[in-house]
């Protein structure tokens, strides 16, 4: 199991720097190592198939969206964070390391157990997930279809607001139409 | 590896999250220490789910219900930043204080 604890000193560095660097572009980079490394330590602990899964939405979905997201709010991609901010900040995640390291220590895990390998297949979970837990999978097909459509309605009310104010009622409009403005400049704020 | 170094793995993985949520200005920057407190909780998740649970799909299950949420919980968060930054041009929490009491 050396591969495992390399995987994990991996992830460590990569998260130490998602965390800590200023540049917010080079964090989401530091986030998707830190990522591909945890599916690397999935397959060690015998999923293939969920380790394919974080690859394709963490690091193919999740972080691809957030770089988009930076770069259109260029803004804010330096930033320094106040030092007492950091300090109270460390304290807390320190004090709350130590009691669960205290916790963990301390647990007896029982016996470990053999994990047979036909559980492990991809049959046993799809087949898992149609029958035992059809509903959850369902209600969580609906909250992505939520999720969806909500992201798309906020970006829309706001571009829709942004246009509507620039284009006043009574305003000279030189197309006539009052409509095109408002979908432009829409398209030019999701490109 | 045992079950106990999988946990100090996971537990490592969250308070760096924690520290990232509460120490970092920028918004995108707290949603990153939440994607990798989320990530933790999945790891623990598969490492209880190899090494002592009765029935192992279950615990993959959980993981790949964690993967969707977070999903959609990233789509709806980077919306909302957009938005709040078309409004106010920034998004540093230090600035988004209307609703302050």
């Amino acid at each position: 199991m050396i591969t495992a604890g390399l995987l994990m000193a991996v992830t460590f560095a990569a998260a130490l720097l998602a965390v800590t660097l200023r540049n917010v572009l080079h964090a989401i980079f530091g986030l998707a190592v830190a990522l591909l490394g945890i599916a690397g330590i999935f397959i060690t602990l015998g999923s293939p198939f969920v380790a394919a899964m974080e690859v394709l939405v963490y690091v193919g979905g999740i972080s691809v969206a957030m770089v988009f997201a930076v770069m259109l709010s260029t803004v804010v991609a330096r930033q320094d964070e106040g030092g007492r901010r950091r300090v109270w900040a460390g304290l807390a995640a320190l004090g709350f390391f130590a009691a669960m390291a205290l916790v963990i220590t301390r647990a007896d895990f029982g016996p470990d157990s053999d994990p047979s390998e036909q559980a492990w297949a991809v049959a046993e979970i799809g087949g898992d997930l149609l029958t035992h837990y059809n509903v959850v999978f369902e209600a969580l097909s609906l909250v992505l279809l939520i999720a969806i459509v909500g992201a798309v309605a906020i970006s829309r009310r706001e571009a829709a607001a942004s246009g509507s104010a620039r284009l006043e009622p009574g305003a000279i409009d030189p197309d006539g139409t009052g409509k095109s403005d408002v979908e432009s400049e829409q398209r030019g704020q999701d490109a | 590896m045992t079950l106990p170094a999988f946990t100090m793995f996971a537990l490592l993985l969250f308070c760096m999250g924690l520290y990232a949520v509460l120490a970092r200005r920028n918004l995108i920057a707290i949603l990153i220490g939440i994607e990798l407190m989320l990530n933790a909780a999945s790891v623990n998740f598969m490492a209880f789910n190899y090494f002592v649970a009765p029935d192992p799909a279950v615990g993959q299950i959980i993981v790949l219900f964690i993967i969707g949420l977070a999903a959609a919980e990233v789509a709806i968060a980077l919306s909302i930043i957009l938005a709040v930054y078309r409004q106010r041009r920034a998004i540093d929490i230090e600035q988004l204080t209307e609703v302050k009491g």
